[in-house]
């Protein structure tokens, strides 16, 4: 490759020469002794005495563990609530960076960012319609709702409501349909209604 | 209605009978917003020369029409459009007010007017003197109505069935004119065949049964056919068409809901109640529903919440909600129950005359009551009741008397049974709409006072009369004569009374339905050991307007030791003192219950009574049979007894009104207690925590504890282990949900010694903000969350502002940031998960505007303007349209004020339109007497503009005008016009006249010359004409048309298409006239009288101003105006020539 060999000595005494040490010798780490966690398990009968033994509990014996579960109920709810709202004011930030704004001060459009008022083709929809979370929401509470409440503190307005108070008759009217609602829809079929009647086909001689 | 000519029964102020009509409608166009139809219309002559017919029909353009298949000449004249011609000067509203009534009259179908009249053929005339039936067949269309039909059509991609166009008839009281031409008037019943012919992916919705649906031969589009066999008014004709889903309701299968698409599983829940207010009403009235079928519809952008027609009622599609919603629920159910009630008075039964409305509204709005009653409790029906006579009672003392049964004499002004109003009560569509509604609500109670006086069962009887004399007539098909049956009159009403009942009423009927005014008492009392005896004295004021003297029985309560006590005292004319001997001695020391009058028992702990009186407390009018006010005075410790024990609601809560006088610790427990009571209605535990709020900051520095109502919260709704955590809601209790959500409310208006809201309770607002989880919970939580916001906004208070400064961030107060903070976060949040009805961006709005008006944030509309747009849900348009309202008031803002106003004229929606008038006269930018600098000859032009001829297409939206006009103005001469160069200006109220002192006899002001000018054009090309019309797009505007060939050539144009053109024909409103020149041309120089009555004149046919004399003063002239319009219904003082006028000159002259 273009090189003298005759110089390689001479190279390899040069003065600025990187001398590599030689790794220092450890010491030979001493296999632990095995720490004998309890008791090697005996072969069952149906595995043959000459397969190897069990190795060591400790292998695959599972102590579960887990830390105490905050279970103190104020600090969840605190929890819950600092979690939803630093969420809700994450998201909405983030909408008010992406999109249009508009701002209660003049000076400051970034403090409290306003996300646009933006009009929408049929406002009723948005305004009436209960949102998909929402409908999720009432499904969960529907089916869970004779389940227990791990919140007990809600127990005592659950009782209350038993309680017949003079104005009872005000709420019961207002529930009491929605379970109506559902029980006849079975008769349907043979409702005769003047909107559910097919659409006649033109008569030949034009009807004046 | 004259009550003695209702005696004879009715008589028909038309020279025909209508017994049948024909509405078809073969084209909807909703990308131009027309309507393209026919209508036949079967009449009976009744007099043997009958050679007019008279119809109403307004914005109609009349393409034809043939009477028995013979062409038909026509006129069409409407002077409503315009009330008052080329009035510049006089800006008066009396004036006005006087004329729009004539105008109104002019056109009445209850005095036999209307805006088409029809000449019958000549060759029929024979035929006419026969009696025989006349066929009157009119071609009409409808191109952009602007009233009594409301397109709505979303703008977005696809056909119009999927962007859910729809359209619905619309107005108040009669307004079918507007979309087909008809008698529109209560009286004239008829049988209907109505056909609608539309895209085959749409449904028409109409009155009566639908027979069949047909496709057309093209198989495109489908016509509905419906019968309405039942005679029927045509102001009870209703129409919706659009992309509708149905539901066929599931107990009732005649009964049919519509709702826009997506919306169907809300319909369900929403009308899944109705089926139980129909039984309910059937059993009361003993009476089945009185058509075979009824519809719902629920649309958008509503006239109002609700219309009832006749087998149909039209909703608002934002009543319609999802079983999550609370709030919702008892307001929907309210509003069905109310249509449904109208359907058999109202409807089903229609109306005499105008003044016998009172009986249709009051039986309607009472048998609504007993609904109420029957579905919510005694309690909230009391409450209702308590709360619309409160309303009554505050609107009379106000205005001055709502007179439910107007009896009109000879017309003279000293007659006039308004005369304390700024608009006459002779016609519906005059009316003020705050007016017509405290009406309402004035008919139903009286409706009860009558119950009180003949039982409910009397009551009930005679309704039930009513409806089967109608029913019985209905069925008579071919006797239209006997229909008269189905209308009810005062008379006719109050003889049923006399015979079911056997009872004279005439007293109370007097007192409260011929005459205005409610009753206000002030009571007082001393006990009189002695001769143990109570000495009452009560006292009336009847001299302030509103008022009238009461004579007769009055009720008065006493609850003494020994029990409760009722006395009927006679009030008379000059007794002011009533002694009511007591039954017992006063004597505590008898541990002894106490017995109520319900017949309960009670303890109580009577430490607090003066110790020489039996006497708990006194009630006047208990069962509040009077339209009354009652000022009564007693000791704290008897409201506190009223309120603690008197079970009736309407007790304790004039015992908490009353209670706010009293700031002491003993209020302060008798209120908590009240809170914590769960027994009590809510309603008053609600209103509790607000005069709880009020004592405590009266008491503010001898206040002890924490803050009132915050331990009672946090024990009914926090967490036991942390009392600082709400709950997670839970709102299966609904008197629970209200309190909680009231209570908040009320704390943030708690006020420290420094008037500050105290830190403590902003920050537990603002807990219950923080911790607020609906994750668990039924219910949706957007009516608790955005009253928290309401509280927020309740705690702040104005900034301290060291110097003028503008508000800037930096100096921003600590507490505000965090509110502004929530409002921000919630606002936000709403465009991402918005709630329903957006409830809680409607409280930020108003949240904010409170900021701005406090001094936190600096004062700016741009955000409200950009919420109140058009596309914005209407509940939200409105909160947003409030504060700008508020800001043009606060800021004087003559830019805010004139956006407001050209919303008014422009926006889609009827409902804001009126609405926006609404709120700036109950929140007005000045009133008169009062200096503004918005306040200015601009304004009084474009408001007076607005009223005159903007709003011709909605009588409401015009009366709404008429009312701001008021409360800017007043009734004379608006204060900031320059007295006019005429410098004469009488003022007819007070019939005083003001002469301009800096008048210049050739002086010839700016406002003068556009009318001077036209003029001129108007000679030079021979025309007298009377363009000062501004209400039509299509403005022929004399000073723009300089080219008079232009002008001719255009209205030549006009005059050769075959038929009135009714939009044109209405902007050009010309006569052909041979020009009187001479006064007019003398215009400048002639004197000033002269020339004032020139211009009120020169609009008029010739023959009219020879009758006059030109010199006679205005007085005089109003009266000749209002009274030949009355007198000689054949001229049309602004009668728009028209193709047909002129080849049948007879009718014109």
């Amino acid at each position: 490759m273009g090189f003298n060999v005759e110089t390689l000595p001479a190279y390899a005494k040069r003065s600025q020469r990187m001398v590599i040490t030689a790794p220092p010798v450890t010491n030979q780490p001493v296999t632990p002794k095995a720490l004998t966690a309890g008791q090697n398990k005996p072969h069952p009968p149906h595995i043959p005495g000459h397969f190897p033994e069990f190795p060591d509990p400790h292998t695959y014996i599972k102590t579960p563990t887990y830390r105490e579960p905050v279970s103190d109920y104020q600090v969840l709810r605190e929890k819950a609530a600092s979690q939803r709202r630093d969420v809700e004011r994450a998201l909405t930030r983030f909408m008010a960076k992406t999109g249009e704004t508009q701002s209660l001060f003049k000076d400051d459009v970034s403090t409290f960012p306003l996300i646009a008022a933006r009009p929408f083709t049929v406002p009723y929809l948005t305004a009436l319609l209960p949102s998909e979370l929402e409908m999720q929401q009432m499904e969960e509470t529907d089916s869970s709702e004779q389940d227990e409440q791990t919140d007990t503190e809600n127990l005592p307005l659950h009782m209350s409501t038993e309680e017949a108070g003079p104005e009872k008759e005000n709420s019961s009217v207002l529930q009491q349909s929605s379970s109506l609602a559902g029980s006849r829809n079975g008769e349907e079929n043979v409702i005769d209604n003047p909107y559910l009647r097919p659409v006649k086909k033109p008569k030949i001689r034009r009807k004046k | 209605m004259n009550r003695k000519k209702g005696d004879k029964g009715f008589e028909s102020p038309r020279p025909y009978k209508l017994t049948h009509q024909v509405v078809c409608i073969n084209n909807i166009n909703f990308q131009r917003k027309s309507v393209v139809g026919y209508v036949e219309l079967t009449i009976f002559p009744t007099v043997a020369n009958l050679n007019r017919i008279k119809l109403n029909s307004k914005q109609c353009r009349i393409y034809r029409v043939r009477v028995n298949d013979l062409e038909a000449a026509f006129i069409y004249n409407d002077p409503t459009l315009e009330v008052c011609h080329h009035e510049s000067k006089q800006r008066n509203l009396n004036y006005f007010s006087n004329a729009y009534a004539a105008a109104v009259s002019a056109v009445d179908p209850d005095a036999g007017n209307g805006e088409l009249c029809i000449k019958v053929p000549s060759e029929l005339w024979k035929h006419v003197d026969e009696l025989k039936v006349l066929k009157v067949h009119i071609n009409f269309s409808l191109d952009q109505p602007k009233g009594g039909l409301h397109f709505v059509v979303p703008d977005m991609e696809g056909n119009m069935a999927e962007r859910g166009a729809h359209v619905f008839s619309c107005g108040y009281q009669n307004s079918t004119r507007f979309w087909f031409p008809c008698v529109d008037s209560y009286s004239e019943l008829c049988t209907w065949k109505l056909e609608y012919t539309v895209d085959a992916a749409m449904v028409a919705v109409s009155n009566g049964d639908l027979v069949e649906t047909v496709y057309t031969h093209d198989m495109r589009k489908k016509t509905f056919h419906y019968m309405l066999t039942i005679p029927t008014a045509a102001s009870n004709i209703s129409l919706a068409i659009g992309p509708f889903e149905i539901l066929v309701d599931p107990y009732m299968h005649e009964v049919t809901h519509f709702c826009l698409p997506q919306l169907l599983p809300l319909l369900k829940h929403t009308t899944s109640y109705l089926h139980e207010v129909f039984e309910f009403y059937e059993e009361i009235l003993t009476c089945r529903y009185p058509y075979s079928c009824f519809k719902t519809v629920f649309i958008d952008e509503a006239y109002v919440e609700v219309a009832a027609y006749a087998s149909m009622s039209i909703f608002s599609t934002n009543l319609l909600h999802s079983a999550m919603i609370i709030d919702e629920t008892p307001l929907t159910r309210r509003c069905l129950a109310q249509a449904l009630a109208q359907q058999f008075f109202g409807c089903f039964i229609s109306r005499m005359s105008w003044s016998d409305e009172w009986v249709l509204k009051g039986i309607s709005g009472y048998i609504y009551g007993l609904w109420m009653k029957k579905t919510f409790g005694v309690n909230e029906y009391r409450h209702w009741i308590k709360q619309e006579l409160d309303q009554i009672v505050a609107y009379e003392l106000k205005t001055g008397g709502v007179l439910l049964h107007p009896i009109f004499g000879g017309g003279k002004e000293k007659d006039n049974p308004a005369s304390h109003l700024h608009f006459s009560i002779k016609h519906p569509h005059t009316l003020s709409w705050e007016y017509y509604t405290m009406f309402q609500c004035k008919a139903h109670l009286v409706m009860r006072l009558i119950e009180n006086r003949i039982s409910m069962e009397f009551m009930l009887q005679v309704f039930n009369k009513l409806l089967s004399l109608a029913s019985t007539a209905s069925s008579q098909k071919f006797q239209s004569h006997m229909w008269s049956q189905m209308l009810v009159s005062t008379s006719g009403f109050l003889k049923s009374i006399s015979n079911v009942s056997g009872k004279d009423i005439q007293p109370l009927i007097k007192q409260w339905v011929d005459q205005s005014g409610v009753v206000k008492f002030y009571g007082s009392f001393a006990f009189n050991r002695k001769r143990n005896v109570l000495e009452l004295e009560i006292k009336q004021d009847y001299t302030s307007p509103g008022t009238q003297k009461y004579v007769g029985p009055l009720k008065v309560t006493v609850q003494e030791l020994d029990g409760s006590f009722n006395h009927t005292l006679q009030i008379e004319e000059n007794s002011l003192k009533h002694d009511i001997p007591c039954h017992s001695k006063s004597r505590r020391n008898k541990k002894k219950k106490i017995p109520l009058m319900n017949g309960e028992e009670v303890d109580m702990d009577l430490s607090a009574m003066d110790a020489d009186s039996p006497l708990l407390w006194i009630r006047i009018d208990p069962d509040m049979s009077v339209l009354r006010k009652v000022e009564f005075e007693q000791s704290d410790f008897m409201w506190q007894y009223q309120l603690r024990y008197e079970r009736d609601v309407v007790a304790q809560e004039e015992a908490i009104l009353a209670l706010e006088k009293f700031p002491t610790p003993a209020s302060r427990l008798a209120l908590t207690d009240i809170l914590e009571q769960e027994q009590c209605f809510y309603r008053v535990r609600m209103l509790a925590c607000f005069c709880l709020a009020k004592i405590a900051n009266s008491m503010v520095s001898t206040w002890t504890g924490p803050p009132a109502m915050k331990s009672l919260f946090t024990r009914m709704f926090c967490c036991k282990t942390c009392p600082n955590i709400v709950k997670t809601n839970n709102f299966m209790n609904f008197q629970s949900y209200f309190l909680q959500k009231t209570m908040p409310v009320a704390m943030a208006l708690l006020r420290d010694v420094h008037n500050l809201c105290p830190k403590e309770v902003l920050m537990f607002i603002l807990d219950l903000i923080k911790y607020n989880d609906n994750r668990k919970n039924k219910f949706s939580d957007n009516y608790y969350r955005a009253e928290l916001i309401d509280a927020l906004a309740n705690s702040v208070t104005p900034a301290v502002s060291v110097n003028n400064e503008v508000r800037t961030l930096d100096n921003l107060n600590p507490d505000v940031r965090l509110i502004l903070e929530e409002i921000t976060r919630f606002l936000n949040m709403e465009k991402l998960l918005p709630s329903y009805r957006h409830t809680i961006t409607v409280s930020c709005l108003k949240a904010i505007r409170v900021l701005q008006k406090n001094g936190h944030v600096p004062s700016d509309p741009a955000l409200f303007k950009s919420y109140a747009e058009y596309g914005h849900f209407v509940d939200v348009r409105i909160a947003a349209l409030e504060a700008v309202v508020d800001y043009t008031k606060v800021d004087r803002s003559y830019e805010e004020l004139q956006w407001l106003l050209s919303m008014v004229q422009n926006d889609p929606v009827p409902y804001i339109r009126h609405k926006i008038l609404d709120m700036l006269t109950k929140n007005p930018p000045f009133t008169k007497n009062m200096e503004s600098p918005l306040c200015n000859e601009a304004l009084v032009d474009q408001l007076w503009k607005l009223m005159n001829s903007g709003t011709s297409h909605d009588w409401r939206l015009r009366c709404g005008a008429v009312d701001l006009y008021f409360t800017l103005f007043g009734l004379s001469r608006p204060s900031c016009l320059p007295l006019p160069e005429l410098g004469l200006v009488l003022n007819l109220k007070e019939k005083k006249a003001v002469l301009n002192p800096t008048i210049i006899p050739e002086s010839v002001a700016n406002n003068q010359e556009p009318v001077i000018s036209s003029n001129n054009h108007g000679q030079s090309v021979g025309f007298q004409n009377t363009f000062s019309n501004s209400q039509e797009e299509e403005e022929i505007d004399m000073d723009t048309v300089h080219d008079s060939q232009a002008f001719i050539y255009h209205h030549l144009n006009m005059l050769e298409r075959p038929s009135t053109p009714g939009k044109e024909q209405s902007s050009g409103e010309i006569t052909m006239h041979p020009v009187s020149a001479a006064p007019l041309s003398v215009f400048s120089k002639e004197s000033n009288s002269s020339k004032h009555s020139d211009h009120h004149h020169h609009h008029h046919h010739e023959h009219k101003k020879k009758k006059k004399k030109h010199k006679h003063k205005h007085k005089h002239k109003h009266k000749h105006d209002t009274k030949e319009k009355e007198k000689d219904p054949f001229v049309f003082s602004n009668s728009p020539a028209s193709a047909r006028s002129i080849r049948s000159p007879s009718l014109s002259d």
